[in-house]
């Protein structure tokens, strides 16, 4: 039996992999000093340390050491594994680290359990809101919690609830808005999927709180799985008296259904979900009256996102204080991020408040897949902006991201290395909010569609230099007079770049060049004759045939005829093809 | 099926849902399935059956590590519980035989370990 375990691993990607020589001396070593059937030496495919040359992490003890030599492997060996000594100069001490919340039961428990799901503490804060808080003092600790609404905004949740408690009405709603639509953010369909219990019970707190008897699941209908889960959860909830009449034996009822968002992104928008759920077309309109005070149905009507609902269990068991000792100033808890693009280790983070977003995408992330330096760090999809690298050590919370130009949004954060554009990056999300726009005020309709087509312009070289004016103008208007989240932030990308890559867009302009070679009107393929082996492969994937020659003559492309989808320059192992 | 009442909820809350046994869980989110999950499940189900083995299969949601997926927690008695990453049917036989059967662990395959 082994009493301990050291976990080997190289993680400096520049130079060729050293973990198997390195495991190879220390087993040597081991064996040498007849330690070997004591410690096991296992090679690992991550350590959870980046960029530190050898690493290595001594188990149970927890020990990890960073940048090691061969010469290190005796002082290991003698004075750690021997002694139980610790080698300063060698320490590593772990910087950015994860707080699972939201996350606490994901990849833990089977979310098809609902005896799982108790096990772990689950309906417990229900019981203690049942039993022994009751409305008031259940909204209190919200309060003291300082929980903010997940969805984007950072609406106080508890103002949310107070607001629709203090109505009179002889019927409310609570609603899980579960319709994520952000290109590359996941979060919620994660929660759904791995822990739907956690959710349900937020929304029944919810609808204690604002004394709704009826309750939503608003989800989109790309979900199937998670659509399937809560379904389950919620069977399983009704089965055993969690849901229904006289819940928990108290006199609390309520019922939960689900309602499938067909795809539109604007249905995220409160106002538009519940037009969506009442039936009619799904397009917002003008708040106040806000849905805490007329919602669905024209009654009182709480809004919460997923994450949000997920946190409310464990603030109640835990209580509003512990809650708000977590995160920042004006910013409390945790935010789940779904860490998507050109990083290493793309996945969901769960990290407190406060933490910077160089932690989030070097620490834990692990940096660039390609080793390239990163660009810029793009959060909250469409809605958001483009945050550069020098700026990455701003502590992300609501108001920070705000000030940056961005926002905290959903969640979704994608990383961008020098191969990407930033005319075309805004150019994409613009697309998508176009696209999604549901055209009923005109500065989001014809606005998003103006701005668009100068961005085009000026990924074509067509550009010009006044263009940006324009751009911005429309920009301000399109912030100010939109009915909807969707339309007052659609300019948000545009903005960003404009504010810290303008000299990126005037080089498009004026120089009719793309530094990161995305924009293909912008990029020439050329044959470099000296490097040319004529082995023929760029001839023979040429989809449109517009390479020419043979083996004796050489080959040369014939610009007329390129459609400059890049296939020559991704197949030639000589590096004979110049991008420019 | 029973409804539960405020004292059956505090009861069961005691009993831990990792009992200290053996077990191997399958994360089977839509990422895991979408990167092979329910093939590797059903593999370990029929391979510890095939074996004879004492191991309980289970499967659990998303634990964020979506470019290592599917992910697969292993915790024998004896071991540290660790992560499996990127688990094909050949990782999978790799963990039964030297992690399960061997109680050693796997090479080259994990991506985080949990105690």
């Amino acid at each position: 039996m082994y009493t301990k375990v050291i976990l080997v691993k190289d993680t400096d990607l520049k130079r060729a992999d050293k973990t198997r020589e390195f495991y190879t001396r220390l087993l040597d070593y081991l064996r040498e000093a007849d330690l070997h059937e004591q410690i096991q030496v296992v090679r690992v495919a991550d350590i959870g340390v980046y960029e530190q040359g050898l690493v290595v992490k001594i188990l149970p003890d927890k020990i990890i050491y960073t940048n090691l030599q061969d010469t290190d492997i005796k002082r290991i060996v003698d004075l750690t594994l021997s002694e139980g000594k610790i080698i300063e100069d060698l320490l590593f001490k772990p910087k950015a680290k994860q707080c699972r919340i939201v996350l606490r039961n994901c990849g833990k428990i089977d979310p098809e359990s609902i005896e799982d799901y108790i096990a772990c503490g689950g309906y417990l804060a229900l019981k203690k809101v049942l039993g022994e808080l009751g409305q008031l003092k259940l909204i209190d600790e919200i309060k003291a919690s300082g929980i903010r609404g997940r969805g984007g905004a950072g609406y106080p949740t508890w103002m949310k609830w107070n607001f629709a408690r203090e109505v009179v009405s002889a019927e409310k709603f609570v609603i899980c808005n579960a319709d994520e639509g952000d290109p590359g953010a996941y979060m919620d369909r994660s929660i759904l999927e791995g822990d739907p219990h956690s959710v349900i019970e937020g929304l029944i707190i919810a609808a204690f709180a604002i004394g709704a008897s009826r309750g939503y699941f608003y989800i989109r209908a790309e979900y199937p799985l998670a659509v399937e889960r809560i379904e389950k959860a919620i069977r399983q909830a009704y089965e055993h008296g969690l849901l229904g009449d006289n819940i928990l034996g108290s006199s609390f009822n309520l019922n939960i259904e689900i309602r499938l968002g067909a795809g539109a992104f604007v249905c995220g928008e409160e106002t538009a979900l519940i037009s969506s759920i009442e039936g009619k077309r799904g397009t917002p309109h003008p708040r106040p009256p806000y849905p805490s005070v007329k919602g669905l149905w024209g009654k009182p009507t709480v809004i919460n996102n997923v994450e949000t609902l997920a946190n409310i269990p464990v603030i109640i068991s835990k209580g509003g204080k512990w809650f708000s000792q977590i995160g920042t100033q004006t910013s409390k808890g945790t935010k789940v991020f779904a860490v998507t693009g050109k990083v290493k280790n793309s996945g969901l983070v769960e990290i407190a408040m406060g933490a910077t977003l160089r932690e989030i995408v070097m620490d834990i992330c692990g940096g660039t897949l390609s080793g390239k330096p990163i660009k810029a760090v793009q959060t909250g999809g469409p809605s958001g902006g483009v945050i550069p690298e020098k700026l990455l050590d701003t502590p992300v919370d609501y108001e920070n991201l705000q000030k940056l130009g961005s926002i905290m949004g959903s969640g979704g954060m994608i990383v961008m290395d020098d191969d990407d554009c930033m005319v075309d990056i805004p150019k994409f999300y613009l697309g998508f909010c176009v696209e999604e726009s549901c055209g009923k005020c005109a500065p989001c309709r014809i606005g998003g569609f103006q701005m668009l087509n100068y961005l085009k312009k000026i990924s074509e070289g067509k550009g010009k230099p006044e263009d940006l004016v324009q751009m911005r103008r429309i920009a301000q208007a399109m912030q100010k007079a939109s009915l909807c989240g969707l339309g007052q932030t659609a300019s948000n990308p545009v903005l960003s770049t404009l504010k810290y890559f303008e000299d990126e867009y005037n080089e498009h302009i004026l120089n009719k060049h793309c530094p990161a070679g995305k924009c293909s009107s912008l990029v020439t393929y050329k044959i470099i004759e000296e490097k040319c082996k004529r082995c023929g492969i760029c001839f023979n994937n040429c989809p449109v045939k517009a390479i020419t020659g043979g083996k004796e003559e050489g080959y040369a492309i014939i610009q007329d005829k390129c459609v400059k989808c890049g296939q020559c320059f991704d197949v030639c192992k000589f590096k004979a093809i110049s991008k420019k | 099926m029973s409804k539960f009442t405020p004292a059956d909820l505090e009861k069961m809350s005691k009993v831990s849902c990792d009992k200290p046994k053996d077990w191997i869980k399958v994360g089977m989110s839509s990422c895991g399935i979408a990167a092979g999950a329910d093939e590797v499940f059903n593999f370990f189900v029929e391979e510890v059956k095939k074996r004879n083995l004492h191991i309980e299969i289970k499967k659990c949601g998303c634990t964020g590590m979506c470019y290592a997926e599917p992910l697969v927690e292993v915790s024998v008695e004896g071991l540290p519980s660790v992560i499996y990453g990127a688990v094909n049917k050949d990782v999978a036989t790799k963990i039964l035989e030297k992690h399960v059967i061997s109680k050693m662990l796997v090479n080259d395959c994990i991506f985080e370990v949990l105690s």
